[in-house]
């Protein structure tokens, strides 16, 4: 029987599903905070979808162009060049706008990827179409460049449609990095949330059989639960610790194994309550936490509906509660993958030039050994050309 | 296998320009050049005496800087002397009317020049050399004067390169001047003393010869005399005319005649 009494039990283990889920995102924040994390996945992401492994090539360039280097501090270490990001992203940015992204390429093709007094002078070459497909070498990474040249050929000179294909390009490209970080953030709450079960003794089983045999404890989860599901209540690490500390459940060390029953209580020990039920319980809320506090935000919900249903006196506002789970997202949200946003606004990434045609202006890559030129050299006289070993001239006579 | 410039030699002849060609030439460059846009000018800023001191350099570049180091080169006597049809390295990190390969879309000319206040102004058959050079360039590319760049204006940072030691605004303003046709006729050497009787002795240059070079290099001390043009006497007539305040060219026309004459 799906009665009211299993009910009110099933949403007190959702409560602290739901409280073990926020205490374990908020842990994962504090460590992804301090790893870093999310920018050396987004950087892996970024190094994958330029084609650059080992990070020395246009991936750099683009770290080091200045739309994206205001991004983060310091300089651009490329991360582990295997198939797996390191765990810490150092100062590289968690997040790059995909309007960056794209009009760095586009600067990087048409300018080069240097930052110097050429490329940036009132006489640099303007970025459109044509200048990028003339200037293609720059970005010196052939699956790039046809990337580059796909994406603009395939805008059809519209230059916002070009730009609007790389930044789909590239949110494409984030898309699969919010996958990795994602299924990488999982495992690691899986840990924190075993590591909070077992350092806790927070026992799926053991609350089950505690809910179910003590009726006051169940009436104070389920009052409970009523103040977890009002928007008002704030879903930090504070308020959860606080909530179950005060919810007097059968958890922590102070009565040993404790599961399902505790020592002391009729039915106590044998391998099962000594072994495999602790073990079991805790993995329970482990796998609770991987969940996530939304997932179990939203359960919450549609079991204390169902419940009012059952009980018509305790009725909660249906429709309201239905409008809260969807308005209400929760604000503690434990995955939050690199969000490839893209805001593109349409705007002039031309820059003004001289009165010369477009076309005129549509320079070669910028030369192989531009660095250096060759005036200005002192000529010794014994490598100077005399005048008796100078070619014959012709012409000036009439 | 020869380069896309091959065209630079007969387009300066057909200036009536001097012009000489360096051996190899055609095939010589850094790889190809790309389209041409325009040209830069540059000055050698060598000080060493000579026609064309630098030449040698230019070909070969020097040790952290393979040659050719330019197109052309330019002499003091408004000789353009054709080093390469290939690639130079002559530009360096600048840009003008938005190009910024200098080395791909610019043709370079270095002309022979010290920069410095001894060395200017610079002599009048080089300079109008130097813009009826660029004009016929421009003229065979298609594009105007403001596709004429100096070196110091081209190089970034500003203030990087100070070469040409002249104006280029006045200088880009003759060069308009030959484009539109306004500037006067280039003066070209006669071919022969001119004389009522048509009598006058021939204008004698390089691997000319007979009895009236044998007088020369008996005049002028070249040994052996042995009535051969050779560059030998040309570098002797050279060094005489510089002491006379004529055209150091190593051409022997009238004016030179007519100095040789009071020896």
């Amino acid at each position: 029987m799906f009665g009211s009494q299993n009910l009110e039990v099933i949403i007190g283990l959702i409560v602290v599903f739901l409280f073990v889920s926020v205490i374990s995102s908020a842990i994962r924040e504090g460590i992804e905070a301090w790893l870093k994390t999310r920018a050396s996945y987004l950087e892996h992401g970024i190094r994958a979808l330029l084609h650059d492994r080992t990070g020395d090539g246009i991936a750099r360039k683009l770290y080091n162009h200045p739309l994206i280097e205001g991004l983060f501090s310091g300089d651009y270490v490329p991360g582990s060049t295997t198939t797996r990001p390191s765990l810490s992203g150092g100062n590289l940015p968690s997040y790059i706008p995909a309007k960056n992204f794209a009009e760095a390429l586009f600067d990087i093709a048409a300018r080069g990827p240097d930052t110097n007094a050429v490329s940036s002078g009132p006489n640099a070459s303007s970025v459109s179409l044509d200048s990028i497909r003339e200037n293609i070498e720059n970005i010196d990474n052939p699956r790039v460049q046809r990337i580059l040249l796909a994406a603009v050929d395939n805008a059809q000179g519209d230059f916002e449609r070009a730009k609007k294909n790389i930044e789909e390009w590239y949110d494409s490209g984030m898309d699969r990095v919010s996958g990795w970080y994602k299924r990488a953030t999982q495992w690691t709450i899986l840990v924190i949330g075993l590591a909070i079960a077992v350092g806790l003794n927070i026992n799926a089983i053991t609350i089950v059989d505690y809910l179910s045999r003590n009726d006051t404890a169940r009436a104070a989860i389920v009052a409970r639960a009523g103040t977890v599901t009002d928007p008002q209540t704030p879903q930090d690490y504070a308020t959860a610790t606080e909530t179950l500390r005060s919810l007097s459940l059968p958890i922590g060390w102070s009565a040993g194994w404790g599961a399902p029953r505790r020592v002391g209580e009729p039915g106590a020990g044998g391998v099962w309550n000594d072994w495999i039920g602790p073990i079991l319980g805790w993995l329970i809320i482990g796998l609770a936490a991987t969940m996530g506090a939304p997932f179990w935000f939203d359960l919450l919900n549609k079991f204390m509906v169902i419940r009012s249903t059952v009980k018509p006196h305790e009725k909660s506002p249906e429709e309201g509660s239905e409008d809260r789970a969807d308005k209400t997202t929760p604000p503690e949200v434990p995955v939050a993958p690199v969000p490839p946003v893209s805001n593109a606004t349409p705007g002039p990434a031309v820059a003004p030039g001289a009165s010369i045609p477009d076309w005129e202006k549509i320079p070669g890559p910028t030369d192989p050994e531009d660095d250096v030129d060759g005036c200005d050299v002192e000529v010794k006289d014994e490598t100077a050309t005399s005048d008796e070993n100078l070619p014959a001239a012709e012409g000036g006579i009439k | 296998m020869a380069h896309s410039l091959v065209w630079l030699p007969s387009v300066l002849r057909n200036a009536d320009l001097k012009v000489a060609l360096v051996d190899g030439w055609e095939s010589r460059g850094r790889g190809d050049v790309g389209t041409i846009h325009g040209v830069i000018c540059h000055h050698t800023a060598t000080n060493a005496a000579g026609n064309m001191p630098t030449l040698d350099m230019l070909i070969r570049g020097r040790s952290d800087l393979p040659g050719p180091l330019a197109q052309l080169g330019l002499g003091r006597d408004g000789t353009f002397y054709v080093i390469a049809a290939g690639r130079a390295n002559h530009a360096g990190k600048g840009t003008w009317q938005g190009l910024s390969s200098g080395n791909t879309n610019f043709i370079g000319i270095e002309a022979e020049n010290s920069g410095l206040k001894s060395d200017f102004p610079w002599p009048a058959i080089q300079m109008d050399a130097y813009r009826r050079g660029v004009a016929a360039i421009l003229e065979k590319i298609g594009k105007g004067p403001e596709f004429c760049a100096g070196h110091k204006e081209y190089a970034r940072p500003i203030g990087r390169k100070p070469d040409p030691s002249f104006d280029m605004n006045s200088f880009r303003a003759s060069i308009a001047a030959v484009l539109n046709g306004t500037a006067p006729p280039l003066e070209l050497i006669p071919k022969e003393e001119a004389t009522e009787d048509g009598s006058g002795r021939p204008t004698l240059r390089r691997d000319a010869s007979g009895d009236l070079v044998k007088g020369i290099q008996t005049k002028l001390g070249v040994s052996p005399a042995n009535g051969h043009f050779g560059p030998k006497t040309e570098a002797a007539i050279r060094i005489f005319q510089r002491d006379h305040e004529l055209v150091p060219d190593g051409i022997v026309g009238p004016k030179t005649w007519a100095a040789l004459d009071k020896l």
